[in-house]
């Protein structure tokens, strides 16, 4: 009976998921109906179609050039972000923490920012990114635990706004050294988070180790149920707790570093969606990890939305998820403190 | 036949940076046994059993079914031993049929998720201390007795014979104390083996085939309850006086004030 239940909200909000998708693929400056986007699927599919050929090269432009790879990346980073934050509020046992706050984006960005100095490569920004976020975890940690050996709810959280601020200096030194004509406006704009520069071949390639950190997350969720009740009684129960941490924060590090590559910093995600969804079922990870990142995509998605939408200019997606996180926060943090204490 | 102990600890030493917890203990389980380490704050007695669940590493020698326990993954040792730890709360607020399924974990494989079966066997160990009404309840708002209960039931789900329990009673109040003692006796009755510290020598007296005090690191006294538990025992351990009596043919510690 269990298994049915978490069957129905898992499709349930894929269907969401779904139409999200195809909103977002359909509105925009160009409104694509949805008898026209039939007509489309026709074409691409049984390439049959009543509309002229000029229209339908006109929508494949739009969808395939412009919007597809929007709304793959708002998907995929949403499910990223969402499901790292999941992740190190399980393993942290902390329900404050996420990618932003351990500092992982501010880590990724200045690592980010490092690669692009110094190199035309894709993946020496992404690996950069990566070490970067992954030091940043580090050092939150440890400035956490140098100063109380227990564990410690606030302490983690200030070790990372540490780290997290120690990184944003860093980045400004490398915004400082940048060239002001070409390279510092590309970083500025970049670190508000953006959705716009996507193009296919650049999501395929980002993809792959996101989805492979998303689907390890999945797979791994049964044991964040036992390491949320601390180390010993995991242990206890039978869980390799250090080999289970590591890869997990190595996957989370992975696909929130990978997000800021792509699309700068994009925040509270991380933080709000997870709580969102142990709000509405219950905190058990083997169904709060898949939908989390069903969830942070489309969450994303319509945030992307708004973003290109609600102003004559597009917002940078960053700034809008601040906007929503921060009362959505506010009002989960009120609900939720019951819980914690 | 030789009767072989479930758990063997030999001449094992532990100490915390340069404070020595424990000095060459010994100590045998046997199954069907309710063994009570008894003994004032800072003994050793939490620190022994840390190091028996291999959550500690200390000097000397441990066994569990005849192996050193540093042959055994925690899975291995979560297949012969559970834990059940003095209740805590965790931020996030499982259900009490959650918690009661992480005791199946250790059964699962790798990549595994607790099948149909797994959750019949949590509700099976719900039934067994007539708990299952709690199932669907949030762990966390339930009183300091139920979530004990709780943590019986994930052991039990285990599917090991052999529980052990760091101050079960810790911060429950008076009736839950007494009621955990008497579940306690239940199971050992169906023939489940115990290890539990208690602060508490009338609860050693309650409910042990075996007591064992511990003082400075030591064990210093080992035996049957009414044995063991002497005034004298009391006097040198914790430094006040009390009576031992004996109330409807059970002995009981009878604390004495100074003035």
């Amino acid at each position: 009976m269990r298994h049915k239940k978490h069957g129905r909200y898992l499709i349930a909000s894929t269907l969401l998921l779904m139409a999200a998708a195809i909103f977002s693929l359909l509105w925009g400056q160009y409104h694509i109906g949805m008898e026209t986007f039939f007509e489309y699927l026709n074409y691409k599919l049984f390439a049959t179609s009543v509309i002229d050929q000029g229209t339908l090269a006109l929508i494949d432009n739009i969808i395939l050039e412009i919007r597809l790879p929007r709304v793959l990346l708002a998907i995929l980073i949403g499910a990223a972000l969402s499901t790292s934050g999941a992740v190190f509020q399980a393993m942290f046992v902390n329900p404050l923490v996420s990618p932003g706050i351990l500092g992982v984006l501010a880590g990724a960005s200045f690592g980010a920012a490092c690669g692009m100095l110094i190199s035309e490569h894709w993946i020496i920004v992404q690996i950069l990114a990566f070490i970067f976020g992954f030091i940043s975890v580090g050092f939150a940690v440890l400035i956490g635990s140098m100063v109380t050996s227990s564990r410690s709810t606030v302490m983690l959280v200030l070790g990372g706004v540490i780290s997290g601020s120690l990184f944003t200096s860093l980045l400004s030194i490398i915004k400082y050294v940048a060239d002001p004509y070409s390279t510092l406006p590309a970083i500025v704009y970049w670190l508000m988070g953006s959705l716009s520069m996507a193009n296919l071949n650049e999501v395929f390639l980002v993809a792959i180790p996101i989805s492979i950190s998303i689907a390890g997350m999945i797979f791994m969720s049964k044991y964040f149920d036992l390491m949320s009740l601390g180390d010993e009684e995991a242990k206890a129960l039978g869980v390799n707790v250090k080999f289970i941490r590591i890869i997990a924060i190595v996957l989370a590090t992975l696909a929130s570093s990978l997000s800021v590559v792509m699309a700068g910093i994009i925040g509270w995600v991380g933080l709000i969606i997870p709580h969102i969804i142990r709000m509405a079922v219950g905190p058990s990870h083997r169904l709060l990890i898949p939908l989390s990142a069903i969830a942070g995509g489309a969450f994303l998605l319509l945030a992307d939305a708004v973003s290109r939408l609600a102003l004559s200019v597009e917002i940078p997606i960053g700034i809008l998820t601040s906007l929503i996180g921060i009362p959505i926060f506010i009002i989960v943090l009120k609900n939720a403190r019951a819980a914690w204490n | 036949m030789e009767l072989k102990p479930i758990i063997e600890v030999k001449d094992l030493h532990f100490s915390y940076k340069k404070h020595q917890v424990l000095a060459g203990v010994d100590l045998e389980l046997y199954r069907g046994e309710v063994v009570s380490l008894l003994g004032p704050n800072g003994c050793g007695k939490s620190t022994l059993i840390k190091l028996i669940l291999k959550l500690l590493h200390g000097e000397g020698e441990i066994k569990i079914a005849s192996k050193e326990i540093e042959k055994y993954s925690h899975k291995d040792i979560a297949s012969h031993v559970a834990y059940i730890p003095q209740y805590n709360n965790t931020p996030f607020n499982y259900t009490v049929l959650e918690m009661v399924v992480m005791g199946r974990v250790a059964k699962l494989d790798f990549f595994a998720l607790p099948s149909a079966s797994d959750y019949e066997m949590a509700n099976i160990a719900l039934k067994k201390i007539d708990i299952e009404h709690l199932s669907n309840r949030a762990f966390g708002q339930l009183s300091g007795g139920q979530k004990q209960m709780v943590l019986l039931a994930r052991a039990i789900a285990q599917e090991v014979n052999v529980f052990i329990m760091d101050e079960p009673v810790a911060g429950l109040d008076y009736g839950n104390q007494i009621r955990l003692l008497e579940l306690i006796n239940e199971l050992s009755a169906q023939g489940y083996t115990f290890l539990k510290t208690t602060h508490y020598p009338d609860h050693a007296l309650l409910v042990s085939s075996r007591v064992v005090v511990m003082n400075g690191g030591k064990i210093i006294a080992e035996g049957t309850p009414y044995e063991v538990i002497t005034s004298k025992m009391i006097e040198s351990v914790y430094d006040i006086k009390a009576d031992i009596i004996t109330h409807d043919a059970h002995k009981r510690c009878v604390p004495i004030f100074k003035k």
